[in-house]
């Protein structure tokens, strides 16, 4: 099983709410002296991707698209996971390109790394959060698409899969090639890199092209950002104290007052 | 061609950094309140630290190490120490104390024996120097071994050994001739299972709760031949080198503990709302703020350079204590601070700092006092004087 | 004039709500893009028959109507083929897509076939002349972007339970049937199993809820918090961690990952309150946080605050409600 999982580095998102700004030039989160990571969802499908390798053998190829000075921390992560090679697309505008032109990028990469099997990509980005890149990269790469899965199992052409939907899981299967998202499960939790992979890691091949050289064009037509805003909040918290009993008939006397219950 | 100095990290050198804290994040800071209260040994997180290549980082990869330099490794203990300096201690014993010297002195079989052991964590490994009447002073040991055939039979007591209850592998000192001081001291690498060695008594103490502190006994303990670590007569120099080592580790361990207490100290700053504003908004705060912010990349910037200095195998004996005496007072007074600055809060357990206050006094004591820093550095500043 | 086209799925046995919603999205903008209402109805053959009548009860115009055996629950192949059927047919100048298991496979494959503009997961829509502008949160709840779209076509997707169902406005409405040519067999993707495990109550209909964090401890805690959303004949939800950790089903998730709710009244337990939960709760009207640390962000969203240890006030609770319900 050939597959490519696609890793996006964003700003840390356990930054505590103050360390939090919006850049007003840009309109995107400042990075800048800020923490990068791999998105967490993208770790997620790299740990399903590590699995799959080890259960049937393969090769598996980490592909992540931003400045090549931010990502190449994650792209050596990912290999000191367990990934066998990595693909870095140089792009300075990256954090800038929406779910669409990212998309077209990655799948010019991907068809230029020739005959993958599977692609994985996180469910979600932790910062836009667009959720279209992997059915995108479905229709550009001609693949199957299924989005959101926790668990994957191989046939003869075939994957089986389980999608987390609103009302449980759906079992779905799907043909070869496929752009795969994946969501969170415990089995799927990402393996920590090893410091004693790192030096490894470090002879790995790691290829850095640009999105001219792989022919990327964007392909839908453009949406603007307007504007990013942070929203301010102005509840204001009634405490109520006491013991237990006190603050349960409390909290009891004011819902029936608003006529919750 | 002239270089100027770089003060960016180099790629492997960040890699580790996100490695070591990804692993602190997920398995060491969860546990560390609880190890701290419990006092229990970390079996379990050692095992996995073990997995990771923490345990011989520097150790190269032939020899089942990680196969990284000095700088690697004080970048990976700030990390575990900010999470658990108790852990940490654990850990950088392992390495500083115990593997460097066999990699340093070791011959190829003791290499092959011991390394993988120590890195894979099957064997975890003790460091045996300080006596009861040798603590600064500790060249003037009373351990002795003497030859019988093809064994040394060794008679003393060790005190203080950090992981002593747990420990497979002791790297020992002991006297082997009648001349003073540091001549007549040899190494040996003693496995705790062989018959005359026996754990006595186990400390318990104030910070780093979760490592254990225990007295060693040997007893006509028999210590094969090929077992004396360099040559005899030796044991001076490897222990001073060894110190040399072990000190970044404590200075990173400094560092770590620092910097936990200082961002403990700027969180509870930010929400606590005293006078109608957080207390980040009142100088008082602020000033403490800052200089605890700026003595930490002081420390962090002096263990760095000792930590090159090591990688490059250029002497780092006096940048060494220098960087141990200036992060572990560092430790302590930022520590010091970040309860000033919780207030009643930081006197109670529910929050870390009072951990890191506790935790920060060792790092001025072991492998070397601030007093014996001091001493190390004004001989390197006066020249050695009679 | 140029269609604004919704989605509207009728994949197990019923017209969704949320296919609704779209409508109420869709006549927002009708009147100053200049636009008529219309919707592509997908549904196995029984489940369409009767909803295209509710649809023009709601003011759609046109029901361009795809009825074919394999458009059932999650089968996005099948919707996507019926979608694109209809749009050839309809070409339509907005596609609305409801942002649920099949339309967020469904929506970016439609835009990419269309060659149209995208905008994922909105929670508003509004016009602003020509253009659109959508409105949804991003980096974990913490800022709400808002996306200008100038171009036609465009695909709109919408996080369920963000647009309100509109009042009625009977519109005289035709239905065009629309032939859809696939063998089900030979979809790239096709469920093969569905597995139920939702709540009795489902979470984002139920007026309220109570949700569980970190701070539940573990699928004891949650059995309390059951407890207390039965006797409020509510639901239980959860933040990311308690799903993570396995504690409970990730159906149950509220949060930027996950699920938005609207109830009347939410009450977080053992939540501390980061931003990526926030965001699935910003729309309850009125919420209460029980927590043992006073400093948790969760307190500064909330209306009603009780610190503590939500053992002993979840008990107290359920004994006072015991208490005025008995009265």
């Amino acid at each position: 099983m050939n597959t490519v999982v696609c890793l996006k580095q964003v700003v840390d998102p356990e930054l505590p709410a103050w360390d939090f700004a919006i850049d007003p030039a840009t309109k995107r989160q400042v990075r800048t002296g800020k923490p990068l990571v791999i998105s967490t969802y993208d770790e997620n499908a790299l740990e399903l991707a590590l699995q799959l390798k080890e259960k049937v053998g393969g090769k598996v190829t980490a592909l992540t698209l931003g400045p090549a000075g931010e990502v190449k921390d994650a792209v050596r992560l990912a290999l000191a996971m367990g990934a066998d090679e990595a693909v870095v697309i140089d792009d300075a505008e990256a954090p800038l390109r929406l779910g669409p032109d990212k998309a077209a990028v990655l799948a010019a990469a991907i068809r230029r790394l020739g005959a993958a099997d599977l692609v994985l990509t996180g469910c979600e980005s932790a910062d836009w959060v667009e959720r279209s890149v992997a059915p995108l990269l479905a229709e550009m790469l001609g693949a199957a698409c299924v989005t959101f899965i926790t668990a994957l199992e191989t046939g003869a052409g075939t994957v089986t899969v389980r999608r987390t939907a609103e009302e449980g899981v759906h079992v779905v299967q799907a043909r070869l090639p496929a752009v795969l998202s994946v969501t969170s499960d415990e089995a799927i939790r990402p393996r920590l890199p090893k410091v004693k992979d790192i030096m490894g890691a470090m002879r790995k091949p790691v290829q850095q092209w640009t999105p001219a050289d792989v022919g990327a064009e964007a392909v839908l037509p453009p949406v603007e950002v307007r504007e990013v805003s942070v929203p301010q909040r102005t509840t204001r918290c009634e405490f109520l104290e006491g013991d237990p009993a006190q603050q349960a008939q409390a909290l009891v006397e004011r819902l029936q007052a608003l006529k919750l219950i | 061609m002239y270089r100027a100095v770089d003060f960016r990290l180099s790629d492997e050198h960040r890699v580790v950094q996100a490695a070591a804290a990804d692993f602190a994040a997920r398995e060491i800071l969860p546990l560390a309140a609880d190890l701290d209260r419990s006092g229990g040994f970390p079996q379990e997180v050692i095992r996995k630290a073990a997995e990771a290549g923490l345990l011989a980082m520097t150790v190269p990869e032939a020899y089942g190490g990680a196969g990284l330099d000095a700088v690697a490794y004080v970048i990976a203990q700030e990390e575990l120490a900010r999470a658990s300096a108790g852990v940490q201690t654990i850990i950088t014993v392992n390495n500083s104390l115990v593997c460097e010297p066999i990699l340093r002195f070791g011959s190829e079989a003791q290499k092959r024996t011991y390394l993988p052991a120590l890195a894979s964590g099957r064997s975890l490994g003790c460091y045996c120097l300080t006596e009861p009447a040798s603590g600064s002073d500790a060249m003037s040991l009373r351990t002795s071994a003497r030859a019988d055939g093809e064994h040394w039979i060794l008679n003393g007591t060790k005190i203080f050994v950090t992981n002593g209850v747990e420990a497979d592998v002791c790297l020992v000192y002991a006297r082997t001739g009648p001349e003073p001081g540091a001549r007549g001291l040899s190494a040996f690498i003693v496995e705790k299972r062989v018959p005359g060695v026996r754990v006595g008594k186990i400390e318990h103490k104030l910070g780093i709760r979760c490592s254990s502190t225990a007295e060693i006994v040997f007893e006509d303990a028999r210590v094969p031949k090929a077992n004396l670590l360099g040559e005899v007569g030796q044991g001076g120099r490897i222990a001073l080198a060894t110190l040399d080592g072990g000190r970044l580790g404590i200075a990173a361990q400094a560092v770590g503990i620092a910097r936990a207490a200082l961002e403990a100290a700027r969180d509870y700053a930010r929400q606590r709302t005293q006078f109608g504003r957080p207390i980040a908004d009142f100088q008082a705060i602020q000033w403490m703020l800052a200089d605890m912010a700026t003595r930490i990349d002081a420390a962090r910037l002096l263990t760095l350079r000792a930590a090159w200095l090591r990688a490059q195998d250029r002497p780092h004996t006096r940048e060494a204590s220098m960087a141990k005496l200036f992060a572990s007072e560092t430790a302590m007074w930022a520590t010091h601070k970040a309860v000033q600055i919780h207030g009643g809060y930081g006197y109670i357990q529910d929050y870390p700092v009072e951990r890191y206050f506790r935790d920060a006094k060792i790092t001025e004591i072991y492998e070397g006092t601030s007093e014996i820093q001091r001493l190390v550095i004004a001989r390197h500043t006066i020249g050695t004087r009679t | 004039m140029s269609a604004l086209l919704v989605i509207a799925s009728a994949l197990d046995g019923q017209m969704s709500r949320s296919a609704l919603e779209l409508v109420g999205g869709a006549r927002a903008l009708a009147g100053p893009l200049g636009g008529t209402v219309a919707a592509a109805l997908l549904g196995a053959p029984p489940a369409v028959s009767g909803a295209a009548e509710v649809l023009h009860q709601h003011g759609v115009s046109t029901v361009y109507r795809v009825a074919h055996d394999a458009l059932t629950t999650g089968q996005s192949d099948a919707v996507l083929e019926a979608a694109q059927a209809v749009v050839q047919r309809a070409e339509p100048a907005v596609v609305f897509i409801t942002a649920d298991t099949v339309g967020r496979e469904v929506a970016p494959r439609l835009a990419y076939r269309m060659r149209a503009a995208l905008a994922t997961e909105a929670m508003s829509v509004e016009a602003d002349g020509q253009t659109i502008l959508v409105r949804r949160q991003v980096y974990g709840g913490r800022a709400v972007a808002t996306l200008a779209v100038t171009a036609r076509p465009a695909v709109l997707s919408v996080k369920p339970r963000t647009l309100d169902v509109p009042g009625p406005s009977p519109a005289a409405g035709t239905v065009v049937d629309v032939p859809l040519a696939i063998d089900p067999a030979r979809l790239a993707a096709q469920v093969r199993d569905r597995q139920r495990q939702e709540a009795e109550v489902s979470l984002e209909d139920a007026p309220i809820v109570v949700g569980g964090g970190r701070g539940v401890g573990g699928p004891e805690g949650f059995r309390l918090l059951g407890e207390l959303a039965k006797a409020l004949g509510g639901a239980v939800g959860s933040s990311r961690p308690p799903a993570d950790e396995g504690w409970v089903p990730i159906t149950w998730q509220i949060g930027q990952t996950g699920k938005s709710i609207r109830p009347n009244l939410y009450i977080a337990v053992g939540i501390s309150g980061a931003a990526q939960h926030v965001a699935g709760v910003s729309g309850a009207r009125t919420i209460v946080a029980i927590n043992k640390d006073p400093e948790a962000p969760i307190f500064s969203l909330a209306h009603f605050g009780l610190v503590g240890d939500f053992k002993q006030i979840v008990p107290a609770l359920l004994e006072r409600l015991r208490a005025v319900k008995g009265a």
